[in-house]
């Protein structure tokens, strides 16, 4: 059993295994300079490194997906070491502990959002926070998910960056015999009062002798860079044809691979007649694969070109045995999650006060019940992965959110070491959860095995991608509140009930301990952390199996439980006849960040003064991520008789904000991706086959409906948080919300 | 027979399957991957270039549609005069992703040439293309700020 594999399946097995291993302090995240050095470069710890020509070098562990996060871990080192951003070469980081995203895995734990960070967290919480950082840091897993990678980079990338400057000043100082005080370092040079300077490619041999220096952040007075709108580094190439995703992977010798899946989760394929396909112009080889990494059995045709692979492929006739669950119904699913509900107790998430007492002495209760259906990532670079296998291994092109799990999907479906699989990281076009999988990894890997040592692009359809996703989990949830005689909520009660997807997202991607049903906080984030003050709560959720595929999707359980709880919000303070926005401040007074968070999102939306006719608006406020967000969406009626949202106002707390313009972008994106699914999100699933299959049928927003995004940034001293996905959840509530002003009429399920 | 164009200024020719469409032969016989695939049946227009000035989606085109005429992708749009578009991209900071920024761009030429200063609703109209991160208030102000450069220039 391999390391990783021993240490996953105890972590999972007892939960506390700690006693006896080493520490790891974040230190231990530089990494020893010896291990990353490169010929002609010289590095000076595990992410940086110089060239001759006094280029700065970061290895880049994470995914730039949109979300912007090259240019911020650009910005922390170029910070520290007072190089200009635009000039940092980035290369991929090899796979090494030290790059693993610790902070994603911390976040995963099931702790109310006000206890989970902060000096004021219970003794429990920081307990459970240092083991389960231990346990990341010891494993390294590379992910580039759940709006982490700010986060965790925070610490060990500036003190990567400071003890490399101060190795370099030090250098410097030793080669002019001078007091280090006396030098000061700027645009990637160390300058001397005496007038002597040098760049850090002439000083880094005899600084890798001093590494790691003195690592001593800068204050945040003298920060440059952060803060402040530093141009994105990728915007350039993806204005002119040069960016490279994965489906732009280009190799001497390379064919072209289509494919078509079995329709049905866990379905194979029958029989193929493939007589004419394989006489067709261009076409290689025919090859049928099995499931495999959550992917679906299926065949795919290589060829010297995707048009003739996509041609043999329609020329074949296919038949396909059902999958274990023929007759899976997304209507059907959602009907036996509502009586999952009634008739199941669930987990409980979050207990405070006596509810069944509060809702006992209730003089009013208010009771609903919401909805979400599946969703499709829909990920414009459809999914694709290029794969040479030979003699020595499998090597891999591929856009992914994690590196390691496509490596290890690779070995298993190659049946060699993972050691023997390297992997090329290129630019995804778009992730939002999608990329955290390897299935198409194994499929492209079971393909090229057949191709003779020549590297294979396969790449999916539209449909093959939308029918064979791993989709954001339906959701039901029943909502009560228990109202006293003086008209104050004292109950706040909610069961919901929906596949988990944490775990069965485990057993895709570390199938060495896929027999442990993980406890998955995801189902029910967004319902049982909310911020009010309501003294008598119980939050449960009941983690369901439906069968229906089912992943990560931007926000994950915040997508869908915001619209649940913050139209319920809404929802009591209409009957309670209270201004929407003066009713959640009134339950918001111990805890002023979101207080200040929904101020300032309801001055700048003008919040309470008169529209045109015809207009309304709503407002949510919901927290993710780390991140409180609030929104307030000004919505009309369209022709076609749906909200039609032409504003909104988004004020967002994320600790200190790295780059405004980047966090701009983002809550423009995240508003446009949850009114997309807000308005016409859903995926049917009929006779256990999904519905949908192209964007006509998966309506995306178009730029005719776009709102106009406004974004205020709350200032703030705290580390960063997340900002690629708390965006999102807020924009469903505030439209349904803004909806309810405007017509009288309440929206509990999605789509509006 | 060869199908004989001009490509992003230069002539060009292609051996391919007529049937093939232009998206694949730019990708997979040219090597020309800014141009991108991303629905297969133009309703998302990532595959977007500009045939005769005009933009067209190239995942529905077949190549013997394009003898003699002229074709301009995204690699070739420096070299004309909107150039200025790529500039206000970078100002604008449009691109997240970046996936259907080729695809926009190539629809934006196209209505700048139809259409040297156009109004939001022009813009609503010419430029249906999808854009999964929601960049579009962006392109919008980017076309804007890009007509304005070119009325000066």
């Amino acid at each position: 059993m391999k390391r990783r594999t021993f240490l996953l399946s105890t972590a999972a097995a007892s939960g506390a295994l700690l006693v006896g291993w080493g520490l790891m302090p974040p230190r231990s995240r530089l990494g020893d300079a010896a291990r990353f050095a490169t010929l002609g470069e010289i590095a000076l710890n595990g992410w940086l490194r110089f060239a001759a020509d006094g280029t700065t070098i970061l290895a880049m562990p994470r995914a730039e997906m949109g979300q912007g996060v090259h240019t911020a871990l650009v910005m922390l080192a170029a910070e520290e070491l007072d190089v200009d951003p635009a000039s940092v070469r980035l290369v991929q980081a090899p796979a090494e502990r030290i790059f693993g995203n610790v902070a994603t895995f911390v976040a995963a734990l099931p702790f109310h959002a006000l206890q989970a960070d902060g000096d004021e967290r219970p003794v429990g919480v920081r307990a459970a926070q240092w083991m389960v950082a231990k346990v990341a840091r010891e494993l390294g897993i590379n992910v580039t998910g759940g709006s982490s990678s700010v986060a965790d980079a925070w610490r060990p990338l500036r003190l990567a960056a400071a003890s490399a400057r101060s190795a370099l000043v030090a250098s410097a100082a030793n080669r002019w015999k001078a007091n280090p005080a006396d030098c000061r370092s700027e645009n990637g040079k160390v300058f001397h009062a005496g007038g002597q300077s040098a760049h850090y490619g002439e000083l880094a041999a005899e600084a890798a002798v001093r590494s790691p220096g003195e690592a001593r952040l800068k204050s945040r007075a003298a920060w440059r860079l952060l803060g402040s709108a530093v141009p994105r580094v990728d915007v350039p190439a993806k204005t002119n044809g040069h960016a490279i995703f994965g489906i732009d992977v280009r190799l001497p010798g390379m064919l072209y691979a289509a494919a078509k899946f079995a329709p049905q989760p866990g379905g194979t394929l029958a029989q193929a007649d493939t007589a004419t396909a394989t006489k067709m112009s261009g076409v290689r080889h025919v090859v049928r694969f099995p499931a495999d990494s959550g992917g679906a059995a299926g065949i795919a045709v290589v060829a010297d070109t995707t048009w003739q692979a996509k041609q043999a492929l329609e020329a074949m006739t296919l038949a396909w045995n059902a999958g274990p669950n023929p007759t899976l119904d997304s209507d059907r699913i959602l009907a036996d999650l509502e009586t999952a509900v009634r008739v199941r107790s669930g987990f409980n998430f979050h207990d405070r006060g006596d509810v069944a007492k509060a809702f006992g002495a209730a003089k009013t209760k208010l009771e609903a019940w919401y909805r979400a259906p599946y969703l499709a990532h829909a990920t414009p670079e459809p999914m694709n992965c290029t794969a040479r296998v030979d003699a020595e291994g499998v090597e891999l092109w591929v856009s992914t959110q994690v590196p390691d799990f496509a490596r290890a999907a690779a070995a298993r479906a190659a049946g060699v070491s993972t050691d023997r699989v390297r992997l090329h990281a290129r630019l995804l076009g778009g992730g939002f959860g999608r990329r955290l999988e390897a299935d198409v990894v194994a499929q492209a890997t079971r393909i090229a095995m057949q191709a003779g040592g020549r590297p294979v692009q396969l790449i999916l359809s539209r449909e093959e991608d939308m029918r064979h996703d791993f989709y954001r989990p339906a959701q039901v949830a029943r909502l009560e509140a228990a109202i006293d005689d003086a008209g104050t909520v004292t109950g706040w009660r909610i069961r919901s009930a929906g596949d988990a997807p944490t775990p069965r997202w485990v057993e895709r991607v570390m199938p060495e301990i896929a027999a442990v049903d993980l406890l998955d906080r995801s189902a029910s984030e967004g319902l049982f952390d909310k911020p009010y003050d309501f003294p008598h709560q119980r939050i449960e959720h009941v983690a369901t199996r439906s069968g229906v595929p089912v992943g990560y999707w931007r926000s994950v359980g915040h997508s869908h439980n915001a619209f649940f709880s913050e139209s319920f919000v809404d929802e009591i303070a209409h009957a309670l006849k209270t201004d929407p926005v003066a009713f959640r401040r009134t339950r918001l007074a111990k805890t002023p960040r979101h207080l200040a968070v929904l101020d300032l999102a309801a001055a700048r939306s003008g919040w309470g003064t008169a529209l045109p006719e015809g207009r309304a608006r709503g407002v949510a406020l919901h927290e993710s991520f780390g991140s409180i967000v609030a929104q307030v969406a000004e919505v009309s009626r369209s022709a076609e008789g749906r909200p039609r949202v032409h504003r909104v106002v988004c004020a967002i707390d994320c600790g200190t904000a790295i780059n405004p313009g980047i966090i701009a972008q983002q809550m423009e994106g995240s508003v446009v991706f949850g009114l997309t699914a807000a308005l016409y999100g859903r995926i049917d699933i009929r006779k256990g086959a999904v519905q949908q299959g192209n964007f006509p049928d998966y309506r995306l927003l178009g730029m005719a409906e776009a709102p106009v995004v406004e974004t205020h940034i709350v200032p703030s001293t705290r580390p960063p948080a997340g900002v690629g996905e708390p965006g999102t959840p807020p924009i469903a509530p505030a439209v349904a919300n803004a909806w309810f002003t405007l017509t009288g009429e309440r929206r509990r399920a999605l789509p509006l | 027979m060869p199908i004989a164009f001009e490509l992003n200024g230069t002539p060009a020719s292609l051996e391919s399957d007529p049937a093939m469409p232009l998206l694949w032969a730019l990708r997979d016989v040219l090597s020309l991957t800014g141009t991108k695939f991303g629905c297969g049946i133009a309703a998302c227009g990532a595959c977007t270039v500009l045939l005769d000035g005009a933009p067209v989606r190239t995942c529905v085109l077949p190549v013997a549609g394009i003898e003699g005429r002229r074709v301009t992708t995204i690699e070739g749009l420096a070299a004309t005069r909107y150039a200025a578009l790529q500039t206000a991209w970078i100002d604008a900071q449009v691109p997240q992703c970046g996936y259907c920024q080729s695809g926009m761009l190539m629809a934006a030429a196209g209505l700048l040439a139809q259409t040297p200063a156009p109004s939001d609703a022009d813009i609503d109209a010419a430029i249906g293309n999808l854009c999964r991160c929601g960049t579009y208030q962006r392109v919008r102000a980017a076309i804007h700020r890009a007509a304005k450069a070119l009325a000066r220039a």
